[in-house]
């Protein structure tokens, strides 16, 4: 699966980390690290024209996504680890702001090895037809002191739906924490069927 | 004459309705069995067939059964009373010449059965009656012979009655061995000597089968016949059960002899690969028919031809232009009755309707494990291994199919079927290369577990411990149930589920499956 890498050829601009895991993965060595290496090239020109993009910054979290699910009256705890945001959030220019997320649902952990090739599934992700979640802010309200709320698109599968998200920012120096928490309900985006077991309503949590 | 007219000026429906009453309240005998019989659907028309059953895992071998005209020109069967078989050493003084000496009495009388427990009742009768009077696995000789008992384990009752088979009298000093009722496979005879009707059967059928041509002395083509009757699926890749055939005599007795009480070789699937027998308890709510999920299950009339199929037109079906008792379709058509078991005659739709009904209404005994501190953490348990998500409660299963390793679940399935696109990695041989095979196994029920065994579509497992003990993932790993004939050991796969939790934990876990 190739998330987040289709963002950096098609945003180039968007990124000023350097860094690439997959790099260092001799699988992935060959053609795309030379194209690595002209895509800073071109960030390094777009750094001298644009220095203003440069605000977005694209990275992989350290957290994965977390999330729980009640099934049979026990609590699944649940991540997914391979997953990237883009951040342009200032507090005091929200309508400039935006947060982008995109996750790899072939990442997803549940303690049940079976149960996570079954969640790949065209049941629930269906990744070989939809390899990512992309989440994708398009709106923010302050909500007091650090915290605020947005309204983000969230698609998984082929389904966009809008969701809103409070979150809270710690900020220290240029350094931000984002930490948010809400609640889906799978069926609205096609992740299983109505079951007697298995609730509804996800609970996500993220933090970057 | 004004009444006549007004009358006849009335639309045809509100004649029915004028009926309706007098015949709900049943003012004449004939007037409610026309009644019943009314609400009996037709189940083996040409539209209803085409797509009931899942196609073959090669689909090109799809069965295509008897067409409707076919069907309904056999005669309907006629229910004889039966009476019990008894080991020779308990059969009561004089009861073979008693026997002898009673006419034929018909037990099936539709016109009787006005109330649901009429038709339980006699759905129940016809449960226990053997279609067959050929010989189709036993016959008389070979029960009234003690060595049978021994040589195949043969479970008695406390009685010293062999409740798999039963004599059919057909007419004074006409004394049949009855074989092929539903209760040969589907009766468990309890440690207690209890029956238990419906349940898991342990009737030895594959032992009793090679006692009968061994004892018999059938010659080498003539059990080579046989078993390419009941199994032969020349199509499949590989071949296995042309494999076994040529392998001779001795090596295919030995092949029914592997076969454990719990499962049986029934026609169309596999000795190599037997089918657990199931446990017909609650098989009201399952969506699917044998292991495989061959038969839909919608309704009763689902339920109604898989009784018709399996008793046993299935013989006649062909697969591509196979036919395992090698008809031609001229042949198959010709007008001329085929002599072979369960292929001559048919259950008329009320006689169906009645087994379905009756092994709708099985319900299970009073189950002894009762929960417990220790049950109530296996529930936990069962919750956290994931176990829920397929053998989903109240049902204990989600009623899904699963493919097997090696098979591409189709696209058009999605949508047509349940499926749960996960292989659990089980033994494929089933779903894979029998004429009854379709790719799937499906998520079987746990309810029932404590009076049931061996476990696992195959019956390879003799108790719940031996499907959470990692060893038996080991190629030396001898199978504690069905083990194939031909090998000393053989690792038991897939199922890979609650192995790795402790001792405790696992105690724990089986304790609660023992509640079910
Ligand atoms: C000779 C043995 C035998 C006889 C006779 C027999 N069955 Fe079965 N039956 C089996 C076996 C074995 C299976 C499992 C087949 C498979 O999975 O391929 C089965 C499967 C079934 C199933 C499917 C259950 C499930 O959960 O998948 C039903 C229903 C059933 N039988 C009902 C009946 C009824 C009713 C009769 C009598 C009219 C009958 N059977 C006669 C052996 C028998
Ligand atoms: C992915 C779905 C799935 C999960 C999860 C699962 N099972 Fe099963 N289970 C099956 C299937 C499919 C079979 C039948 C396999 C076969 O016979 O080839 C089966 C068979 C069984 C059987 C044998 C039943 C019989 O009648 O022979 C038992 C017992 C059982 N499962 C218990 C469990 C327990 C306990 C867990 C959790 C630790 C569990 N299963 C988890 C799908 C599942």
């Amino acid at each position: 699966m190739d998330i987040g890498y289709l963002n950096i050829v098609v945003a180039p601009w968007r990124s000023s980390r350097n860094h690439c895991d997959r790099c260092e993965n001799p699988a992935f060595r060959n053609e795309k690290c030379n194209l690595w290496r002209e895509l800073k090239f071109i960030a390094l020109l777009l750094f001298l024209f644009f220095p203003l993009f440069l605000s977005a910054q694209t990275f992989k979290p350290e957290n994965p996504i977390q999330f729980k699910i009640k099934n049979a009256g026990i609590t699944v705890d649940g991540t997914i680890s391979d997953w990237e945001v883009e951040v342009d959030f200032d507090s005091k220019k929200l309508d400039q702001s935006s947060i982008r997320g995109k996750a790899n649902p072939e990442s997803i952990q549940t303690g049940i090895k079976l149960r996570d090739k079954h969640l790949h599934g065209r049941e629930y992700f269906h990744i070989q037809k939809f390899p990512s979640i992309s989440l994708e802010s398009k709106s923010f309200k302050a909500k007091g002191k650090n915290a605020f709320v947005g309204i983000f698109e969230l698609q998984i599968r082929d389904v966009k739906r809008e969701v809103e998200i409070p979150f809270t920012l710690s900020q220290t120096g240029k350094q931000q924490k984002f930490k948010g928490e809400f609640v889906i309900d799978r069926l609205d985006f096609g992740l299983g069927e109505k079951s007697l077991v298995l609730s509804d309503e996800v609970r996500i949590f993220v933090e970057f | 004459m004004k009444i006549k007219k007004w009358l006849s000026n009335l639309p045809m429906w509100l004649y029915g309705c004028m009926l309706l009453p007098l015949l709900a309240f049943g003012l004449s005998k004939q007037g409610t069995s026309y009644f019943s019989v009314l609400d009996i659907p037709r189940i083996w028309t040409d539209e209803a067939m085409k797509d009931w059953e899942l196609p073959n895992s090669n689909p090109a071998y799809s069965a295509q059964p008897v067409t409707e005209e076919f069907y309904y020109n056999l005669p309907e069967r006629v229910i004889y009373k039966t009476y019990p078989v008894y080991h020779p050493d308990h059969e009561p003084e004089g009861y073979w010449d008693w026997l002898h000496e009673q006419e034929a009495e018909i037990v099936f009388d539709e016109s009787n059965l006005i109330t649901e427990e009429d038709w339980i009742k006699a759905g129940e009768l016809l449960f226990d009656y053997p279609i067959d009077t050929l010989g189709a696995v036993i016959n008389i000789q070979h029960v009234r012979n003690p060595e049978f008992y021994s040589s195949t384990g043969m479970p008695l009752t406390p009685e010293g009655i062999m409740p798999f088979a039963q004599w059919v009298v057909a007419g004074k000093g006409k004394v049949y061995l009855g074989n092929l009722s539903c209760a040969m496979c589907h009766t468990r005879v309890m440690d207690d000597g209890s029956l238990l009707k419906g349940a898991q059967g342990n009737w030895p059928g594959d032992k009793a089968f090679a006692f009968a041509l061994e004892s018999d002395g059938v010659s080498e083509t003539g059990v080579q016949g046989i078993t390419n009757i009941l199994f032969g699926s020349a199509f499949v890749e590989g071949d296995p059960h042309g494999k076994l055939m040529a392998s001779g005599r001795e090596s295919i007795l030995e092949a029914y002899k592997a076969v454990p009480e719990g499962a049986f070789g029934r026609q169309g699937t596999s000795i190599l690969y037997p089918p657990q027998a199931p446990n017909l308890i609650g098989v009201k709510d399952r969506k699917y028919l044998d292991h495989g999920g061959l038969g839909q299950h919608r309704n009763i009339e689902d339920m109604m031809r898989y009784i018709a199929m399996n008793q046993a037109l299935d013989f006649l079906n062909f697969y591509g232009d196979y036919n395992s008792l090698g008809l031609t379709k001229e042949r198959l058509n010709n007008g001329q009755p085929i002599f072979f078991p369960g292929t001559y005659d048919r259950h008329s739709e009320a006689q169906l309707y009645a087994i379905a009904k009756y092994v709708y209404s099985l319900t299970p005994p009073e189950n002894p494990y009762k929960p417990s501190a220790v049950s109530e953490r296996g529930k936990i348990i069962f919750a956290e291994q994931g176990c829920v998500t397929c053998h989903t409660p109240p049902l204990f299963t989600n009623n899904k199919l699963t493919p097997a390793d090696g098979f591409e679940v189709p696209d058009a399935h999605y949508d047509k079927y349940d499926i749960f696109d996960i292989s659990v990695g089980t033994d494929p041989g089933y779903t894979l290369k029998t004429r009854r095979g379709t790719g799937y196994y499906k998520i079987p029920s746990l309810l029932g577990l404590w009076y049931r065994g061996p476990f696992l579509h195959d019956a390879s497992l003799a108790k719940l411990e031996d499907l959470f003990d990692p060893t038996r993932l080991k190629d030396d790993y001898v199978p504690t149930a069905f083990k194939p004939h031909d090998v000393k050991t053989k690792a038991v796969k897939g199922h890979e589920f609650g192995m790795e939790l402790n001792e405790m934990d696992k105690k724990a876990l089986i304790a609660y499956l023992l509640t079910l």
